[in-house]
C-alpha cells in the first residue's frame, strides 16, 4: 500500500522533474489526476466460530482488488478495501460499517458474512445511501421480507442450496429426513426451505434441532439424531461447528446409519476433517472443479498466488465483486443511485457461469451445484465431485419468495 | 445404508452413553478450569489468556504429531511448551507487576490473549486444522449396544489420572508444598528463605500447561482452530466462579455439574441449552456466594 507521503513526495518529484525527464511527465499526470480510489467495505467476521469463513471472504476480496489494480482499476480509479473484523457480532458490524461510511465515505458494502449480521445492517442502508452487494449471506428474508431497495445478492442463497439438495432427492430413496441447523438466521431460514421441500416431495421430515454457534460437543445432537431413525441428515452449518459436528459424527459411526446431506459444503471443512467428510452430499456455493474457461484461468491464478485451489467463499466474492465491477462500469459511477438501476439489471458470465441480477427481488439467478466428497489421489484430503447442476430458473425461488411452489 | 435404521435406543443405552458423553466433556472442562483456579488461588491473578493457552496446547499437539507421528509424544510436548511459554510470561511481565493492584493482571492477561492468538494465527494460519483421534483409540465399543467412541472413554480417565496426580503433587513433594503454603502466606514463605517468585513462576506455567493438556485432548474433537479460545474461556470462568476461586476439589465438582447439564439439557431443553450453566451459576452464587468450595464467602 502506498502511504500518503510516498504518494505527495512522488507527485512533487514528478512535477519537479516534469520538464527535464521526458519519463517523469507521464508519471506526474497520472499520479496528479488519478480520481478518489474507489472504497469498499468489507466488515467481516474475521474471528469467532465463522472466522473461517470470514477469512475466505478476506482472500477472495483481496485477490479481486489486486487483479483489478493491476490493470488500471475500475473508471480509472483504484480499488480500496476496507477490512475490519467483526468477530461475527452484529452490533460490532454495524458500528464498524456506520464507521466506515462517515470516517472514509464508504457507500459500497461486501462480504459481510453472517446473515444475522447482514439483518441488522440492511435497515441502515437507506440512511448510510450505500449499496450492499451480498457475497455470502444465506438467509431467504433478505431478498423476500427484508428486502431494501439498496440490497443485492450476488451469492447462492440458503433457499437456492436447499432447493439443489431437494431437487437432488427427489430421485433419491430417502424417506425420512431429519435436519440440524446452528442456531441463527440462516440455519433457520435453510432448514425452513428444506422442510417445505420434503412435503412437497411427499416425504417425512422426523425432526430438527438448531445448535448455538460455537459449540465444541455434539454428542447429544448426535445421539438425538441417531434416536429420530431417520435415512438421511441434513445439516446446515459452516466454520468451526461443523468441522466438529462432522468430526464428531464419523466417531459414532452416524455415516454409516444417516447419508449425511448438507446445504454447502466448503474445501476448508474437507480439510479439517479429512476422511471423516467421506461421502457427504451437498449443494456448494462455489466448488473449484467447474468446468469452464473463467474458472479454469481464475483457478490458475490463484494457485500462483496462494499455491492452492480457491475454496468456496472465495470464489463467492470474487463472483460477487466480478457482479459490482459490471454495475459500477454500467454506472460509469459509484454514485448509490446510479449504481443501483445498474445493478437491478446486471448480468455477467463469470467463474460459475451466466449470473443474471433480477430487478424483482435483487436475487442474482445462477447456477445450482451439487457434489460429493471423494478420495482423489494425491490430495490428502477428500475434494468435492460435482454429481449434478441444475440450472438457474429450477434453483431460484420466485420473486420475494423464500419457498418454492412445486 | 439407512436399511436397519429405526431402531430405538434403549432407556438404559441413553443414560450410559449421555452419563459417558457427559463425563468427557467433564475431563475438558477439568484441565482448563483447574489451571485457571490454580492460579488465581496461589497468586490472586484472573488469568483472561487462560483459554488462549488452551488454544496454543492445541496447535502445538498439532505440529508435535505431525513432525513425530504420535499423539501420545504431543501430550506430553504441547502441555510442556505451554508451560514453559506460560513460565516464561510470567518471568518477564506479570513478575513486574506484583505491585500493582488486581486491574493492572487483567489488562496485561487479555493483551497477551490478543497477542498470542494473533502469533498462533500467523504461525500456524487461519484455517482450522485436523488432528486425528490416535489409532489405539480411534474405534468404538458397544455400550447396551450403542456405538461409542474409545477417545470419549479415554477423556475421563485421562482426567482422573491427571487429577490424582494433580492432587498427589500438592500434597507429597515439596515444591507441592510450598506452592501450598504460598497460597496461605507469601511473606513468611520468603522470610523462611524459599523465592516465592520461583513458585510463582511454577504456579502460572503448570496452571498453563493444564489448559494446553485440555487444547492436546480436545482438538481430535474439535480440530485446532482460531476460534477455540474465545468459546472456552467462558466455560473455565463459570466453572471457577462454580467451584470457587482457588478450589483444586471445587473445579473438578464443578466441571462435572456443568458438563451433566449441558448434555441432558441440550438433550431435554435444547433451545435453553445455553441458559442452563448461567443458571446454575446464578444458583451457587446466590447460595453461596464463594462458590461450592470457596472459602472467602
Amino acid at each position: 500500500m502506498i502511504s500518503q507521503t510516498g504518494m505527495t513526495r512522488r507527485r512533487v518529484a514528478g512535477l519537479a522533474f516534469a520538464g527535464a525527464a521526458g519519463l517523469a511527465l507521464p508519471w506526474g499526470i497520472r499520479r496528479g489526476i488519478a480520481a478518489e480510489p474507489i472504497k469498499i467495505g468489507m466488515p467481516l467476521a474475521l474471528t469467532g466460530p465463522l472466522g473461517s469463513v470470514g477469512q475466505q471472504l478476506k482472500r477472495g476480496g483481496e485477490a479481486w482488488a489486486k487483479v483489478q489494480n493491476a490493470e488500471g482499476g475500475l473508471l480509472g480509479r483504484q480499488i480500496q478495501l476496507l477490512i475490519e473484523d467483526t468477530a461475527g457480532n452484529p452490533a460490532d458490524c454495524v458500528r464498524k460499517a456506520q464507521e466506515m461510511v462517515e470516517r472514509d465515505g464508504c457507500n459500497i458494502f461486501t462480504g459481510i458474512t453472517l446473515s444475522s449480521e447482514a439483518l441488522a445492517v440492511v435497515p441502515k442502508l437507506d440512511e448510510w445511501n450505500a449499496i450492499f452487494v451480498s457475497s455470502d449471506n444465506g438467509d431467504g428474508k433478505l431478498t423476500a421480507g427484508a428486502l431494501v431497495p439498496n440490497f443485492f445478492r450476488a451469492n447462492i442463497s440458503a433457499p437456492m442450496g436447499a432447493r439443489a439438495v431437494s431437487l437432488y432427492l427427489r430421485q433419491s430413496k430417502f424417506e425420512k429426513f431429519y435436519a440440524i441447523g446452528m442456531d441463527y438466521a440462516w440455519g433457520h431460514s435453510s432448514v425452513g426451505v428444506f422442510e417445505s421441500e420434503i412435503k412437497h416431495a411427499n416425504k417425512n421430515l422426523v425432526g430438527s434441532v438448531f445448535s448455538p454457534i460455537g459449540t465444541k460437543d455434539f454428542s447429544t445432537y448426535i445421539t438425538k439424531i441417531r434416536e429420530a431413525g431417520a435415512d438421511a441428515l441434513y445439516i446446515v452449518m459452516a466454520g468451526d461447528d461443523f468441522n466438529a459436528f462432522l468430526g464428531q459424527a464419523a466417531q459414532y459411526q452416524l455415516p454409516e446409519k444417516v447419508q449425511m446431506l448438507t446445504e454447502q459444503m466448503e474445501l476448508s471443512l474437507l480439510r479439517a476433517v479429512g476422511d471423516a467428510a467421506l461421502g457427504l452430499v451437498g449443494s456448494t456455493r462455489y466448488c473449484f472443479t467447474l468446468d469452464n474457461p473463467k474458472n479454469r484461468a481464475f483457478v490458475a491464478l490463484w494457485q500462483k498466488e496462494h499455491n492452492t485451489v480457491p475454496d468456496t467463499f472465495e470464489g463467492e466474492q470474487w463472483q460477487a465483486l466480478q457482479v459490482l465491477a459490471a454495475g459500477i462500469e454500467k454506472a460509469k459511477s459509484t454514485d448509490t443511485a446510479q449504481l443501483r438501476a445498474a445493478l437491478e439489471t446486471v448480468a455477467i458470465d463469470d467463474i460459475k457461469g451466466p449470473v443474471a441480477m433480477r430487478k424483482c427481488d435483487h436475487q442474482a439467478v445462477q447456477g445450482g451445484f451439487m457434489v460429493k466428497a471423494v478420495k482423489q489421489e494425491g490430495t490428502a484430503h477428500p475434494v468435492p465431485e460435482i454429481i449434478a447442476t441444475y440450472p438457474g430458473d429450477k434453483t431460484t425461488p420466485p420473486c420475494n419468495k423464500e419457498t418454492f411452489e412445486d | 445404508m439407512g436399511g436397519q435404521s429405526g431402531q430405538p435406543v434403549t432407556l438404559l443405552a441413553f443414560f450410559v452413553t449421555q452419563s459417558l458423553n457427559a463425563l468427557s466433556q467433564a475431563a475438558l472442562l477439568f484441565f482448563l478450569g483447574v489451571g485457571l483456579t490454580l492460579i488465581f488461588g496461589i497468586m490472586r491473578i484472573v488469568n483472561f489468556a487462560h483459554g488462549t493457552f488452551y488454544m496454543l496446547g492445541a496447535f502445538i499437539g498439532y505440529t508435535a504429531e505431525r513432525v513425530t507421528g504420535s499423539f501420545w509424544i504431543s501430550l506430553l510436548v504441547a502441555p510442556f511448551a505451554v508451560g514453559l511459554v506460560g513460565a516464561l510470561f510470567e518471568l518477564g511481565i506479570l513478575r513486574r507487576l506484583y505491585r500493582r493492584d488486581a486491574s493492572a493482571f487483567l489488562m496485561v492477561t487479555f493483551g497477551l490473549a490478543l497477542v498470542l492468538g494473533e502469533v498462533i494465527r500467523l504461525a500456524w494460519g487461519p484455517d482450522a486444522l485436523q488432528v486425528e483421534t490416535p489409532p489405539a483409540l480411534s474405534g468404538i465399543v458397544l455400550l447396551a449396544g450403542e456405538p461409542f467412541p474409545v477417545y470419549r472413554l479415554f477423556l475421563p480417565g485421562a482426567g482422573t489420572l491427571v487429577a490424582l496426580a494433580l492432587w498427589q503433587f500438592l500434597e507429597r513433594t515439596r515444591l507441592g508444598l510450598l506452592i501450598r503454603a504460598t497460597s496461605q502466606n507469601a511473606e513468611m514463605v520468603h522470610a523462611l528463605g524459599t523465592d516465592v517468585n520461583l513458585v510463582r513462576s511454577a504456579v502460572f506455567g503448570i496452571g498453563c500447561g493444564l489448559a494446553g493438556i485440555g487444547g492436546v485432548m480436545a482438538a481430535p474433537l474439535v480440530t485446532a482452530s482460531i476460534g477455540m479460545a474465545a468459546t472456552v474461556i467462558i466455560d473455565a470462568f463459570v466453572i471457577v466462579i462454580i467451584g470457587g476461586m482457588g478450589s483444586f476439589l471445587g473445579s473438578l465438582i464443578a466441571a462435572v455439574l456443568v458438563a451433566f447439564v449441558q448434555v441432558f439439557g441440550e438433550y431435554y431443553l435444547p433451545d435453553l441449552a445455553l441458559a442452563f450453566m448461567y443458571l446454575i451459576m446464578l444458583l451457587v452464587l446466590v447460595v453461596r456466594p464463594g462458590g461450592l468450595l470457596g472459602k472467602e464467602a
